[in-house]
């Protein structure tokens, strides 16, 4: 088997004409320069600048802070904790509520139940629209003056506070977001399971198995590139989480979150580069969880 | 910590034009575009705002007014306000259309400083006497004595109110003359199933307005400016005392102050659901581009007396002009523009196409105000300090992300007052020099 496999890839080597060379040297470089050029580079200044006081306007003007930004953030920037505990909670509430609900629907009308074609519509149309749509949509139904007030019978004079009331505003924030983002896990996931061999399932129900330990013990692990596609989705759509929230409360901190933060600091009158170390905290806290989890993952399938 | 030091250019600073304004009348006007060279080719002008608000038609009037004096085409677009605001130095950076209307104080100098707006000291002399000194004053960069700005226009903040709402419940606020007055107010209104005192602070920015004129009353103009410019202490108990009084209107306030922004505010008052109002005057083109009835309904009052020691001797007037972009393509033609905006013939085009604003000009006519108009000059006039709001009058990286939230904070939780003050002395403390 081995030596096939290497015998195979010595060939093939062999038969790359000058032309296949060419277009795989430009399918290969061209995008690892654009990658280097407009995505590592920025982030290497980025990080380089977050150690520096710039307004951002003239090079020369640049001085090197040391720790100052990330003193100032850690220390002094209670709205930093804030922002960290809002993103902490749109992970977990996307982690243990939203995805779940997401698979389990997929599963559901992957077992063709009643109107199975009616739900996946419906959990679908969210979808297709941006967050910032969705942001869009939902602050005009519920903020003062908008339609669901309306409904009510609420004017702007005593609309139910609903953004702007903080024992319940997190709560309307992550129902939104889950609206979008159950479909879409569920969208992932019944392609993954319209893959698994069918005759699995069969043998573990000729087997007496239920459908939980069908669900937990054949479909799961079968499904295990989908489903390390969908954690790290679900990460990194909880830690880069903005658009909707910039679109209900604007650039005023008033329901922080780290992208919230960064943009704060980088646009504006205010420009300072604790936007850029905020956003090198940020970049930390994505990167650092996911090359966790898919070093793991990998290391077990190199086992 | 370097500190600005814009004691000087603030003071009394629009004062003059106000009085200046009244008295003048027909002056008649000599100075329209005097400029020597020959100005040609297009211009690209920003409209901060969108096309369809009241605002950019009267953009527009005045940029087709110049067109037609000069024959030279200016090239008008809309851009949301804030976009511009958020994206101003990268957009001066690029390729920025020629000339913006663009907002006195920090905004304007601090960009000017790096080298980011042209100077437009030429036009303001070619205005000459139209301009007060005091405005020319108000729009002079400290740096380096020189204007970025073309003054025009400005606006009282105060207490704005429907007559019609405060006369069916027999209440006058014209009348209140102290800080127990306005507490009645906000009661009697209260009681009535009215709000008191409206306010929004979703945006970060609207209730600046209430502490600028607590802390000028309380404390005065000087401590107000020091405060903002890192010379006075936010722990210190005259500030706790703003904040004890800003917690005090609390209960007269909408129970959504966090849900809505300025717009909502300005609902508030054009649905008739609120008393006083704490806002800018600008917003009152919204009214007037609602119906003639509503605008003729809308009035302002100073906001009254706190502190015996200040009187009601301060206000925040903030002074915006058009300034023109360094890089642009067209800079001569932009700084023509910006003058022409300056003089009697762009005022008049404004005018006919609309604005409520008061202009800064003494070549115009003031007896052609209305009666709103008449009433924000005399407000105005009743001043001796004036401010130009907190996020002009403090830098940039402070207003926004640290007063901003501070205030939210504390309408949020008002019992953590000493914990969001010492934080916001920590946070300026920790700033860069300038």
């Amino acid at each position: 088997m081995k030596t096939a496999a290497a015998n195979k890839k010595i060939r093939s080597r062999r038969s790359l004409s000058k032309g296949d060379r060419f277009t795989l040297a430009a399918f290969i470089g061209l995008p690892t320069l654009m990658q280097i050029v407009f995505l590592w580079l920025p982030a290497l200044i980025t990080i380089a600048l977050s150690f520096t006081y710039w307004n951002g306007i003239n090079v020369s003007d640049i001085k090197w802070a040391g720790l100052a930004n990330y003193k100032n953030i850690f220390f002094g920037t209670p709205v930093f904790y804030e922002a960290l505990k809002n993103n902490a909670i749109w992970l977990l509430w996307f982690s243990f509520i939203a995805t779940p609900l997401g698979i389990l629907l997929a599963y559901q009308i992957d077992r063709k139940i009643k109107g199975h074609k009616l739900y996946e519509t419906i959990f679908y149309i969210p979808v297709v629209l941006s967050l910032a749509i969705i942001g869009i949509i939902w602050n005009f139904m519920l903020q003062p003056g908008g339609f669901v007030q309306g409904i009510m019978g609420r004017d702007i004079g005593n609309a139910v506070s609903i953004w702007g009331n903080y024992s319940i505003n997190t709560y309307v924030i992550m129902g939104v977001a889950s609206w979008r983002h159950i479909g879409y896990i569920m969208l992932l996931y019944l392609a993954g399971l319209k893959s698994v061999d069918m005759s699995l399932r069969e043998a573990s129900a000729i087997d007496g198995a239920t459908e939980w330990q069908t669900f937990r013990k054949i479909i799961l692990p079968t499904m295990r590139p989908v489903n390390i596609i969908i954690v790290v989705i679900t990460i990194i759509e909880s830690l880069r989480a903005f658009d909707l929230v910039y679109i209900i409360y604007g650039t005023s901190t008033a329901w922080p979150l780290l992208n919230i933060l960064v943009f704060q600091n980088f646009a504006g009158q205010g420009i300072s580069m604790k936007g850029a170390a905020y956003a090198v905290i940020l970049l930390v806290l994505c990167v650092g969880p996911i090359l966790a989890y898919l070093r793991t993952t990998f290391k077990e399938d190199l086992k | 910590m370097s500190e600005q030091d814009n004691g000087i250019s603030r003071r009394s600073v629009l004062k003059g034009a106000a009085i200046g304004g009244l008295g003048i009348a027909a002056g008649g006007s000599l100075l329209a575009g005097c400029g020597s060279k020959k100005v040609t080719g297009d211009i690209h002008y920003t409209i901060r705002g969108n096309l369809s608000d009241a605002g950019a038609k009267i953009n527009i009037a005045v940029n087709d007014a110049y067109t037609k004096k000069t024959g030279n085409k200016v090239i008008s677009q809309a851009v949301n306000s804030d976009d511009f605001q958020n994206n101003f130095v990268q957009i001066m950076q690029g390729t920025p259309d020629d000339a913006f209307g663009w907002m006195a104080g920090w905004r304007t100098n601090s960009r000017a400083d790096a080298g980011l707006l042209a100077d437009v000291s030429d036009q303001v002399k070619n205005l000459g006497s139209s301009l007060s000194d005091a405005a020319v004053q108000g729009a002079t960069n400290p740096t380096d004595g020189k204007q970025y700005i073309v003054p025009t226009t400005y606006y009282p903040w105060g207490l704005h109110y429907r007559k019609s709402t405060m006369q069916s419940l027999g209440l006058n606020p014209e009348s209140i003359a102290t800080w127990d007055d306005l507490i009645k107010l906000c009661e009697a209104t209260k009681k009535k199933g009215l709000i008191g005192y409206a306010l929004g602070d979703k945006g970060g920015w609207e209730a600046m307005g209430t502490f600028d004129i607590l802390n000028m009353r309380l404390n005065g103009y000087q401590f107000h400016i020091d405060l903002l410019n890192g010379k006075e202490k936010w722990t210190d108990a005259k500030v706790v005392d703003v904040f004890t009084h800003m917690g005090q209107l609390i209960p007269y306030m909408n129970k959504n102050v966090l849900d809505i922004s300025w717009d909502g505010m300005r609902d508030l008052l054009l649905q008739k659901k609120c008393g006083a109002m704490m806002m800018g005057s600008w917003f009152a083109n919204d009214f007037k581009a609602k119906s003639q009835a509503d605008y003729d309904d809308l009035w302002i009052v100073p906001f009254p007396e706190i502190n015996p020691t200040h009187g009601v001797d301060s206000i925040d007037a903030p002074l915006d002009g058009i300034s023109v972009a360094a890089n642009g393509k067209n800079v001569e033609g932009g700084k023509d523009l910006a003058e022409f905006w300056g003089s009697k013939e762009g005022i008049d085009a404004a005018v006919a196409a609309g604005d409520t604003n008061i202009y800064i000009s003494k070549d115009f006519d003031t007896s052609s105000y209305d009666a709103f108009n008449k009433q924000k000059l005399a407000v105005l006039g009743a001043a001796k300090n004036i401010g130009f709001f907190l996020d002009r009058d403090t830098r940039g990286d402070f207003a926004g992300p640290v007063v901003g939230p501070a205030i939210q904070s504390f309408l949020k939780n008002p019992k953590d007052l000493n914990k969001i003050l010492e934080n916001t002395q920590a946070q300026w403390d920790a700033l860069p020099a300038l």
